[in-house]
C-alpha cells in the first residue's frame, strides 16, 4: 500500500465524519493553542527580564574588583566569608586574564571624582581612566564625537558622560545651567571646560584655619565627545584615558583618593559569548578576585523564573493533555463505527501494518491540523495580548520560531501516541467476527 | 447437446487433474457455555483447478464454518486445509492476509462494498493493498465492470444501485485481483429468484471463461444446476457429493 494512498483514505474517513474530525480537531487546537500561549508568556517573561538586565550592562561582560572573594562552602569557618582583603590589580593580572579561554578583551580601569568647569558653571564628574585602545569594545555607546585618544602628551582628552551637559549649575547660586526650554547651556563646540580635582577651586568656603595646603592646579582638558544613555550604566562615566588619569594623579596626590600607581581598581572582562560568561567569571573567582557579571544575575533569575514557565507549560499541558483523550475516545468510537469495514478490507487483502497505519494516519491527521491551526489561533492571541492587554503590565507573549514548529510536531506526536491503541485494536480485530459485526 | 457438454466437461477435468483444495478429515468444534458444538465434524473432499463447486445445506450444517475455515477467517480443531499446495491451518494471520492477497478472491452475501466509494473505486480497492498505481488500478478496475456488464454505472456508489448491480460489483471486485479460487458466501442470498439466475449464470460463465476454481455456499439445492460439483452437508458430516450435476 502506498503512502499516498494510505493519505488519501486517512484523509478522506476524516472526512466522511465532518463535525467529529471538526470537534476533534477543535480540541486539538485549543490544547495547542494553550500550550503555545502559556510557552510564549514565560519565553517573553524571561525575554523581559533579559532586557531588563542589559539595561544594567553588557551581558558578556565581567567586573573584576581588587579585593579577594572568599567562597563560604569551601571554608569551614563561617566567619571567614564575610573577611574581604585586598588584593592586587595590576598589569601582570590583566594579562593572566586575557589568556582565560572565551575571554575576547581585558581593560583595566580607576575612577576618580573631579569637576569640570566651564565659564561660570560647574559639574561634578565621576571619570573612568580606561584604557583607551581597548575601550572601543566595551560598549560605550556615543550621542556625538569620539571616544579619548591613548593620552600622547599633556593635552587631556575627556568623553563625557550622558548627564555630565544637563547637570552644569552655577556654584554661587546653584541655577541649573539650562535654558528655558530645558537645553543645556553648556555644550561641546562651543564651550571651553576646566577640570580639577580640588574643590576649594570651585567652592570659596570660610578657610578653618587648619594648615592650608596649596590649591590643586585646574587643567584645560578637550571634551572630544558625549555618551548616549543606550550604553546603560556605562553612559554615567566620563572617560579619560587611564594613562593620563595616572599622571594627574601624580600632580593631585592630595585631593585623588583610591589611587595607586600601576594598580587598577576596577577590571572589565569582555567575554566572547555569554556562554562564556560564568564559566570565566567562575576561573577569576578561583584566582582569589571579586568577579560580578550581569549575566550571572540573569541566570540565577532565568533560573527562578523557569519554575514559573514549567508551572505555565503545565496548565496549558493540561488542555492538551483532555484533547489527547479526546483524539483516543474518537478514534476508539471510529472502530466501534466501522469494525465491519475494517473486516472486509482484512479479508480484501489489507495487511495488518496498512490498518494500524491507516488509523495512526488519521490520527495524525487530527494532530497535525489541530496544531496548525492552534498555531494560527495562538499567534492571533499573542497578538491581541501584546498590543491590547499586556502591553504597559511588563508582560509580553513571544513565539519563537522553534515553538511554532516544535508545537506542531508535538501535537502531532500527542496525536500519534493517541492512536497506537486504537490502532493496534484495530490490528487485532478478527476479521470474521468484524465481517459479522453490523 | 448436453451429452456434447459432458463430454467436453470430463475431457477438461481428464486433462488437468491438478487438485487445487484438498480438504482432509476437517473438524471445528465451538464450545458454547459449557457445552462442545460440532459444527464440523469430520470433512472429506478435494476439488480440481478450475472446479466449480457449491456446497449446499440448510442453516446450521456447518457451511458457512467450512468456507470460513478454507479462507482462514478461523482456525480449525483438527484436520489439516491444503489450498494451491500451502497449509491453510498452519499460517499465522500475517501470512493468511498475504496468501488471500495473492490467491483467494471473496464474494459476500450482503455485498459488503464500501458506501461511500464509487463502483468503479470499490472495485479498484483491493488493488490498493497491492501497492498498485492509480492508473492502473483504474484500467483494471474498469475492464473487470465491463465483464460484468456495468459499463454504465462506473460512477454510482452502491446505494444509487440495484441489489443484482451490487453484487455485480462485488464479483467484480473478487475477481480484479486476478485470484486462482474465488469463495462466495450465498452470493444470491440476498437477491430475488430471476436477479439470482442472472448472478449465477455471470459468475459461473466467468470463472469458466477464466479457468478460476469457485467455491460457493447455499442453503438452495437448486444452485447445484449451474455447477460441475455440489457437495451436501448435514450437521457437519458430508451426506453426499455429486459430480457432474450442471445442468444450464
Amino acid at each position: 500500500m502506498s503512502i499516498k494512498d494510505m493519505l488519501s483514505i486517512a484523509a478522506m474517513n476524516l472526512r466522511r465524519r465532518k463535525l467529529r474530525t471538526f470537534l476533534t480537531v477543535l480540541g486539538m487546537a485549543i490544547g495547542t493553542a494553550s500550550i503555545v500561549v502559556m510557552v510564549s508568556l514565560g519565553i517573553g517573561m524571561q525575554e523581559v527580564t533579559k532586557e531588563i538586565f542589559e539595561g544594567y550592562g553588557s551581558l558578556t561582560l565581567i567586573n573584576v574588583y581588587n579585593y579577594s572573594y572568599q567562597d563560604p562552602s569551601q571554608t569551614s569557618n563561617s566567619m571567614v566569608w564575610s573577611s574581604g582583603s585586598e588584593v592586587t590589580l595590576d598589569a601582570k593580572k590583566v594579562d593572566e586574564f586575557k589568556r582565560i579561554p572565551g575571554v575576547q578583551a581585558v581593560m583595566p580601569l580607576v575612577q576618580v571624582y573631579g569637576y569640570l568647569k566651564s565659564g561660570q558653571y560647574v559639574s561634578g564628574i565621576q571619570i573612568m581612566g580606561v584604557d583607551a585602545a581597548s575601550a572601543e569594545q566595551f560598549g560605550f555607546v556615543l550621542d556625538q564625537g569620539r571616544l579619548p585618544n591613548t593620552s600622547t602628551g599633556s593635552n587631556y582628552e575627556l568623553t563625557l558622560g550622558n548627564y555630565v551637559l544637563y547637570n552644569f549649575y552655577n556654584p554661587k547660586t546653584y541655577r541649573q545651567a539650562v535654558d528655558n526650554e530645558g537645553n543645556p547651556r553648556v555644550s561641546l563646540d562651543k564651550s571651553r571646560f576646566q577640570l580639577t580635582f580640588d574643590h576649594r577651586n570651585i567652592y570659596e568656603y570660610e578657610d578653618y584655619g587648619g594648615e592650608s595646603t596649596p590649591k590643586g592646579k585646574m587643567y584645560k582638558v578637550n571634551v572630544v565627545g558625549a555618551l548616549s544613555q543606550e550604553g546603560g550604566m556605562n553612559a554615567y562615566y566620563t572617560l579619560m584615558d587611564i594613562n593620563a588619569l595616572n599622571r594627574l594623579y601624580r600632580e593631585n596626590k592630595d585631593n585623588m583618593y583610591g589611587l595607586e600607581t600601576g594598580k587598577y581598581q576596577e577590571v572589565w572582562v569582555k567575554c566572547e559569548s555569554t556562554d562564556d560568561v560564568v564559566a570565566v567569571q567562575e576561573k577569576i573567582n578561583s584566582m582569589g578576585y571579586a568577579a560580578y557579571s550581569v549575566q550571572e544575575g540573569l541566570q540565577t533569575q532565568q533560573e527562578m523564573q523557569r519554575q514559573t514557565q514549567m508551572l505555565l507549560g503545565a496548565i496549558g499541558g493540561v488542555a492538551l493533555l483532555v484533547a489527547a483523550i479526546g483524539i483516543m475516545n474518537t478514534m476508539m468510537m471510529s472502530i466501534y463505527e466501522r469494525t465491519k469495514e475494517i473486516g472486509i478490507i482484512k479479508v480484501l487483502g489489507c495487511r495488518m501494518g496498512n490498518i494500524a497505519g491507516l488509523f495512526l494516519t488519521e490520527s495524525a491527521f487530527i494532530g497535525l491540523i489541530g496544531g496548525a491551526v492552534g498555531l494560527g489561533v495562538s499567534y492571533a492571541l499573542s497578538y491581541v495580548l501584546n498590543t491590547q492587554i499586556m502591553e504597559t503590565a511588563g508582560i509580553r507573549s513571544i513565539i519563537p520560531l522553534y515553538l511554532s514548529l516544535g508545537a506542531v510536531v508535538f501535537s502531532m506526536g500527542v496525536a500519534l501516541i493517541s492512536g497506537m491503541y486504537p490502532a493496534f485494536r484495530a490490528m487485532r480485530l478478527s476479521a470474521l467476527t468484524a465481517i459479522r459485526a453490523e | 447437446m448436453e451429452q456434447a457438454y459432458e463430454i467436453a466437461g470430463a475431457a477438461a477435468s481428464t486433462t488437468k487433474k491438478e487438485i487445487i483444495i484438498d480438504i482432509r478429515d476437517l473438524k471445528k468444534t465451538y464450545r458454547v457455555g459449557s457445552v462442545n458444538v460440532h459444527a464440523l465434524s469430520g470433512i472429506n473432499f478435494s476439488l480440481n483447478r478450475g472446479e466449480i463447486c457449491c456446497v449446499v445445506g440448510r442453516s446450521g450444517s456447518g457451511k458457512s464454518t467450512l468456507l470460513n475455515l478454507m479462507a482462514g477467517l478461523e482456525g480449525p480443531t483438527s484436520g489439516e486445509i491444503v489450498i494451491a499446495r500451502q497449509h491453510v491451518e498452519k499460517m499465522n494471520q500475517s501470512e493468511l492476509i498475504l496468501f488471500r492477497q495473492q490467491h483467494v478472491g471473496f464474494i459476500f452475501q450482503s455485498f459488503n462494498l464500501m458506501p461511500y466509494y464509487t463502483a468503479l473505486e470499490n472495485v479498484a480497492f483491493p488493488l490498493v493493498f497491492r501497492g498498485m498505481s492509480k492508473r492502473k488500478r483504474m484500467k483494471l478496475a474498469r475492464e473487470m465492470l465491463c465483464s460484468v456488464g456495468l459499463e454504465t454505472h462506473l460512477k454510482h456508489k452502491p446505494t444509487q444501485m440495484s441489489g443484482g448491480q451490487q453484487q455485480r460489483v462485488g464479483i467484480a471486485r473478487a475477481l480484479v485481483t486476478n485470484p486462482e479460487i474465488v469463495f462466495a458466501d450465498e452470493p444470491t442470498g440476498n437477491l430475488d429468484s430471476k436477479t439470482s439466475d442472472e448472478v449465477m449464470n455471470l459468475i459461473c460463465d466467468i470463472a469458466r471463461t477464466q479457468n478460476k476454481t469457485l467455491v460457493m455456499v447455499t442453503h438452495d439445492p437448486n444452485m447445484a444446476a449451474f455447477t460441475d460439483k455440489a457437495v451436501h452437508l448435514l450437521d457437519g458430516q458430508v451426506v453426499k457429493i455429486d459430480e457432474n450435476t450442471r445442468e444450464i
